[in-house]
């Protein structure tokens, strides 16, 4: 069920996205900037940054993006899966001043890969980029790291504001293509993809397709 | 603080939840405080009695349909009809016009059955009527108004309300005829085999194929709506929203925990669980709420009621709706405390507090309600299911919790574990994990240092009181010894001084003459 609200050529997409990272790389800062434009704000007049929607045009399509924020600290890592379940994109946050937090990226890769393999488009962020000086994490290792298991990359900075626009927007534009793929894919049955799942309950006029004939009658 | 407590304390007594046939499970109000399990023995007879009078409903409409078909051609109901045209499917509309249409209600309702459809149900009816229908109808009273509800809100829509009622009824019947098909002893069989192969019996009684019976009809009608609505797809959710409103109420009680699945065993198994847990602090969980704060202590006692009221609805999206209530009162309290929008970090914890504090009745069927009869766009995408999903998140975590969870060494969560001792009376001293956890005040937890103070209060009332008895028993000892002296005070001075009347005849003898005076005056002479 990837792309639940995804169906069809005009119609609206529905994306779900979850955001994974150690504590403190800035996962909360990044959403907070794309989707209030604030950052370090004590005014914030959010009441909570965990679960935050976004709506967009891209090229004429609609897309909803729902941004879900994930407790980071090790004692809930067991409970990713239940998290990331049915998402169609995954943002992998790491604080390039931080030699770990991209170990534990890699990890979240391993995972996702493993559990939902290559339904879900991914994004590795190196955030912090204003603090170039401190950087521990090499670009090109990164970036390298990223193209070898199918990941885009990209380089924020929360705090000036920077590359966020775009990592969204690039997420969006790969999430619409997967969905629509998707579509392709099971819509060699067209418009017959409701009556290739079991049980079909509609009614149609004719008398003959009645519904007592449904699923399990039989 | 000795308000907060008692607010605190909307426990439910646990008795007050138990089946009342005694047999240990959970019962449920909609069950008429039995658990699922006796309910169905019970009340096998009836639900299938509702199901006739379903049928009765239905050709009742029909026959009204027929009725008015004379009338079609008065000029007053066509009129009622151009103004329903002119308010198309306006939700914000509808609630009013819901009351001023009430009246009207008998002459539209009709408007549902096309004659095609007409032909559709009443072809069901044959093939799968039980007995009579004849009996009256008494479905409950909650069933009845949210089905005219549901008509009142798709009169509004035209052809493809119409349609969408159609679609319901038949899904109903279809839902219902299986069960009506089955008899008895099937339903036993498939039950004792549910572990291992249930899709060897015909009947679609399992909880996963309810649910994908269900949700089949639910991406169907979709589907179809869309292409009514063009493309709107909030006009469809808004839709999509009644209609699973209208389709689980009527099948509540036949798939919420059914007894195929062991959503039961797992009800009991949480509970127990959370009981069992009852030590864990706040501060253990590093939560950041302060409870201090009246307005933070206001917003917990919210969120619990909310997490409890959740077992009481009957619709995936209203319980679904609890949940989110919850989760804004804790996102409130996390607010007041921090004075900053709440990340996932500080509400996953601040949820699993509050479910610990609650211990919600049949959690795990409620979950398992939600998850397979939910509108999946709003569990999938949507605010509320981020909060289920967290709900989720929380009784995963309170199942595989242990001492690593809580930052507790082994030994420690074993002793807590088997009630050997408990962190409110381990000495202040012992080493809160998250003290650190910007919770402000000291190392020690202020439910000690009120505790302690009321001892000390507590003690001091006491000598206090004892000071007072002693002093009282004196008094008395003084009271009794003083009215002695007094009595022995008034003897001797008797003693010292008898009665002695001094005679005053001499006197007034000396000046008066006593014969000039009334005989009772006049002085008699008792000495001398
Ligand atoms: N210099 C700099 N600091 C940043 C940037 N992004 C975030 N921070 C700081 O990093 C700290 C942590 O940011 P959060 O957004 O709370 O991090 P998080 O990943 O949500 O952390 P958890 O919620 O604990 O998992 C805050 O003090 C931010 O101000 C950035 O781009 N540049
Ligand atoms: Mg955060």
């Amino acid at each position: 069920m990837a792309t639940a609200g995804a169906s069809g050529g005009s119609k609206t997409f529905s994306f779900k996205v979850v955001l994974l990272g150690e504590g403190c790389v800035g996962k909360t800062s990044l959403v907070l900037r794309y989707c209030e434009n604030k950052f370090n704000d004590k005014h914030i007049t959010t009441l909570q940054a965990s679960f935050l929607t976004k709506k967009l045009n891209i090229t004429g399509k609609r897309v909803n993006l729902a941004i879900w924020d994930t407790a980071g600290q090790e004692r809930f890592h067991a409970l990713g899966p239940i998290y990331y379940r049915d998402s169609n994109g995954a943002v992998l946050v790491y604080d390039i001043t931080d030699e770990d937090s991209f170990q534990k990226v890699k990890n979240w890769v391993k995972e996702l890969r493993k559990m939902l393999g290559n339904d879900i488009c991914l994004c590795i962020v190196g955030n912090k980029t204003d603090l170039d000086k401190d950087r521990h994490v090499s670009v090109e290792e990164a970036e390298s790291y990223a193209e070898s298991v199918g990941a885009r990359h990209y380089h924020t900075s929360a705090k000036l504001n920077k590359g966020i626009e775009e990592l969204f927007l690039d997420l969006c534009k790969r999430m619409m293509e997967t969905a629509q793929a998707e579509e392709r894919a099971k819509g060699n049955g067209a418009s017959q993809s409701a009556s290739s799942r079991r049980g079909v309950q509609i009614v149609d006029d004719e008398p003959q397709a009645t519904p007592a004939r449904g699923c399990c009658s039989g | 603080m000795s308000q907060r407590t008692e607010r605190r304390g909307i426990h439910v007594d646990q008795s007050d939840l138990l089946c009342k046939k005694g047999c240990g499970y959970y019962g449920n109000a909609a069950w008429q405080g039995l658990c699922s399990k006796c309910w169905r023995e019970e009340y096998q007879r009836v639900r299938q009695k509702q199901i006739q009078d379903d049928w009765a409903l239905a050709e009742k409409l029909q026959r009204e349909e027929e009725a008015a078909a004379y009338a079609s051609s008065h000029s007053a109901h066509s009129q009622s009809t151009a103004a329903q045209h002119a308010s198309v499917g306006h939700f914000s509309k509808f609630e009013e016009k819901k009351t001023n249409e009430k009246t009207r209600k008998v002459t539209t309702v009709k408007k549902f059955f096309s004659p095609s459809s007409r032909t559709t149900s009443k072809k069901e009816i044959q093939e799968v009527k039980a007995p009579s229908p004849s009996i009256s109808r008494h479905a409950s009273f909650d069933t009845d108004q949210v089905s005219k509800e549901f008509v009142d809100f798709l009169k509004n829509l035209h052809k493809p309300g119409r349609e969408t009622y159609k679609q319901c009824r038949a899904f109903l019947l279809n839902m219902s005829s299986k069960k009506v098909c089955c008899p008895p002893e099937t339903i036993t069989v498939s039950i004792s085999y549910q572990n291992k192969e249930t899709f060897l019996f015909r009947q679609d009684l399992g909880a996963d194929e309810l649910s994908e019976c269900v949700q089949d009809f639910y991406q169907n009608l979709a589907d179809r709506l869309i292409s009514h609505f063009k493309g709107s797809s909030e006009s469809v959710e808004q839709v999509m929203d009644q209609v699973e409103k209208y389709i689980m109420t009527r099948l509540y009680k036949s798939v919420f925990c059914p007894e195929t699945t062991d959503d039961e065993k797992k009800d009991l198994a949480t509970q127990d669980r959370i009981r069992a847990l009852h030590w864990v602090t706040i501060q253990m969980l590093c939560v950041s709420m302060e409870e201090d704060i009246p307005e933070v202590s206001e917003n917990v006692v919210k969120a619990i009621t909310d997490i409890i009221e959740m077992d009481s609805k009957r619709v995936p999206r209203d319980k679904l709706a609890c949940i989110t209530r919850c989760s804004k009162h804790i996102f409130s309290a996390i607010r007041i405390t921090k004075n900053e929008p709440a990340s996932a970090d500080d509400f996953l914890p601040a949820l699993i507090y509050i479910v610990l504090k609650a211990n919600p009745p049949r959690l795990q069927s409620n979950i398992q309600y939600i998850t397979r009869f939910c509108n999946p766009s709003r569990l999938m995408t949507g605010e509320d299911g981020y909060y289920f999903t967290n709900l989720c998140c929380a009784v995963a975590f309170i199942e595989k919790l242990n001492a690593q969870s809580l930052n507790l060494s082994p030994e420690e969560f074993e002793r807590f574990m088997s009630g050997q001792t408990s962190p409110q009376f381990s000495s202040s001293d012992s080493d809160w994990p998250c003290s650190e956890s910007g919770l402000g005040t000291t190392v020690t937890n202020p439910v000690l240092v009120q505790l302690n103070h009321n001892l000390e209060l507590l003690t001091g009332l006491c000598t206090r009181q004892e000071a007072v008895m002693e002093a009282a028993q004196s008094l008395q000892a003084d009271l009794l010894t003083w009215s002695d002296s007094v009595q022995q005070e008034v003897h001797n001075i008797l003693e010292k001084y008898p009665l002695e009347i001094i005679s005053k005849v001499s006197a007034i003898d000396a000046n008066t003459d006593n014969d000039n005076l009334p005989s009772p005056i006049k002085p008699q002479v008792f000495a001398d």
